[in-house]
């Protein structure tokens, strides 16, 4: 089971959110992998993709709101990762089948939340926190 | 979360960055590799993940325990790290199974001595437990050096080029039996090398170093083999077939025929790398996009040859490049011979090489 320890908190309420949010389907789709329910897992890979597009498009959004010096760097790397999702999908087609396909979805699941999804989204936490405090730091809409 | 965490990583020595902005993660029973050339700061990760060298920037964690960050260093005993170099860098005054007690000074001398002969057994040399390290093959040796590394049950295992002093035969097989080692105890395992296969043949994920201490690609090894991000990380993985040119109505006209240049613009360079075993030959019947090719040269290297190729007509007429086919192509048989791409093994980059 995946866990979101201290370290990696962004300390950015609705971030975090959708960080435990994707955690708990995670966690979801390893019961069903451990459980036998490959029918389970195939029905919730396409929920967690379809989670994690939203939930870059709302850090892109927030990150903007903010003037984030970085921001098109992480956009590109929200656009680099389209290639992982999509191979979380072409998994989860073959989990019911291909007994390999779910060690190798588990891991996959694993990697790009805690790497490249939480490791990167810890860059911007200092900034966030600095504008946080600085309400002038935030542009005007 | 079990296992390693490492976060922003910058690291200088002087004026020089060898390090820049590193972040991995590495969870328990888990192995990823860091593969990059020589000097392009692996060594030094691991290095400052052992405590070995001071952190400058970022923060580590192992097992949830911050155990470096600004302000907080603890000193690589109380990390739960557990090493294994290139040079096994056993101690040649002790025996086998005094080197593999080594890190276990905290338990009394009884829970060591069989702590020692238990990881003795599980690498198949408790029988050289009473002889000294040179009277081992480097295979021993390196099998001990596992031993030693593990015998604390650590948290962390780094991993430092560990197979490079061992010849191909004995290095396959340290390979696999490290392999299942690791997977049994569920340790944390960060390996760094710069053997694109070892990586691949190794590792859960490999995380791809460019020469600035900068992690270029992150993924499955079978990602980073097929999607290089770039050109310099597709050639770290091997030779590649280059063919470049000038992007002309949104395409590279080729040999092999038409490569759609969508991100491109008109007069703007393109170049398509091939990797090897991605050029096939044959001489049936052609194919759209097979191209006639006149065989230069071939060379035997057992279970392939590398076959030299000249380009007979189309864009890329009279360019040479070279196919990695089955060891039992005949270069001598008669008929024309067609070349075929795969295009699992082709990438597009824009631009001309650096």
């Amino acid at each position: 089971m995946v866990q979101i320890s201290s370290s990696f908190q962004i300390e950015s309420e609705a971030i975090d959110a959708d960080h435990r949010h994707l955690v708990e389907i995670i966690n979801e789709i390893t019961q069903a992998i451990d459980d036998g329910r490959p029918e389970e897992c195939a029905r919730l890979v396409p929920n967690f993709v379809d989670f994690a597009k939203q939930h870059f498009a709302r850090e892109e959004s927030l990150l903007a709101e903010y003037a984030y010096p970085l921001l098109e760097k992480h956009r590109r790397h929200h656009h680099s990762l389209g290639d992982k999702l999509q191979t979380m999908l072409n998994l989860a087609a073959r989990v019911a089948e291909h007994p390999p396909a779910r060690e190798s979805l588990r891991k996959e699941l694993v990697y790009f939340m805690l790497d490249d999804v939480i490791n990167e989204d810890l860059n911007f936490k200092k900034f966030l926190s600095e504008v946080d405090a600085d309400g002038k730091k935030k542009v005007e809409k | 979360m079990q296992g390693l965490h490492i976060h922003g990583i910058h690291h200088a020595y002087g004026e020089t960055a060898v390090l820049e902005n590193v972040s991995l993660t590495v969870p328990a029973g888990e192995l990823v590799c860091l593969l990059g050339p020589s000097g392009c700061g692996k060594t030094t990760l691991l290095r400052v993940a052992a405590g070995l060298e001071k952190l400058q920037t970022g923060s580590i964690t192992i097992d949830d325990t911050v155990v470096a960050e600004p302000g907080l260093e603890l000193p690589p005993e109380e990390r739960k790290i557990g090493f294994m170099f290139q040079d096994y860098a056993l101690f040649p005054h002790l025996t086998i199974r005094e080197n593999v007690s080594f890190g276990l000074f905290r338990q009394s001398k009884r829970a060591a001595h069989e702590r020692a002969m238990e990881m003795l057994h599980q690498v198949g040399l408790d029988h050289y437990a009473e002889d000294f390290p040179h009277t081992l093959s480097g295979g021993q040796q390196q099998r001990v050096a596992l031993a030693r590394a593990l015998a604390p049950a650590p948290r962390l295992l780094l991993l430092d080029e560990p197979f490079s002093g061992l010849d191909t035969n004995m290095r396959a097989r340290i390979r696999d039996e490290t392999l299942n080692m690791l997977k049994q105890t569920n340790v944390a395992t960060l390996m760094v090398t710069h053997d694109p296969r070892e990586a691949m043949y190794m590792s859960d994920r490999i995380k791809v170093m460019g020469a600035n201490g900068q992690v270029l690609q992150s993924g499955r090894p079978v990602d980073i083999y097929y999607k290089p991000v770039d050109e310099y990380v597709a050639r770290l993985f091997g030779p590649v077939n280059v063919i470049q040119g000038s992007v002309c109505q949104g395409g590279l006209e080729t040999s092999f025929g038409r490569y759609p240049a969508d991100e491109i613009g008109d007069g703007g360079d393109m170049r398509v790398l091939i990797r090897l075993e991605g050029v096939s030959l044959h001489n049936g019947a052609a194919t759209p996009g097979d191209a006639p090719v006149e065989v230069l040269s071939a060379h035997l290297l057992g279970d392939s040859s590398i076959v030299h190729i000249r380009f007979k007509e189309g864009a890329n007429q009279g360019l040479e490049i070279r196919a990695r086919v089955h060891g039992s192509f005949d270069p001598t048989e008669s008929g024309e011979v067609w070349a075929r791409v795969d295009p699992r093994c082709v990438f597009q980059y824009a631009g001309t090489p650096s």
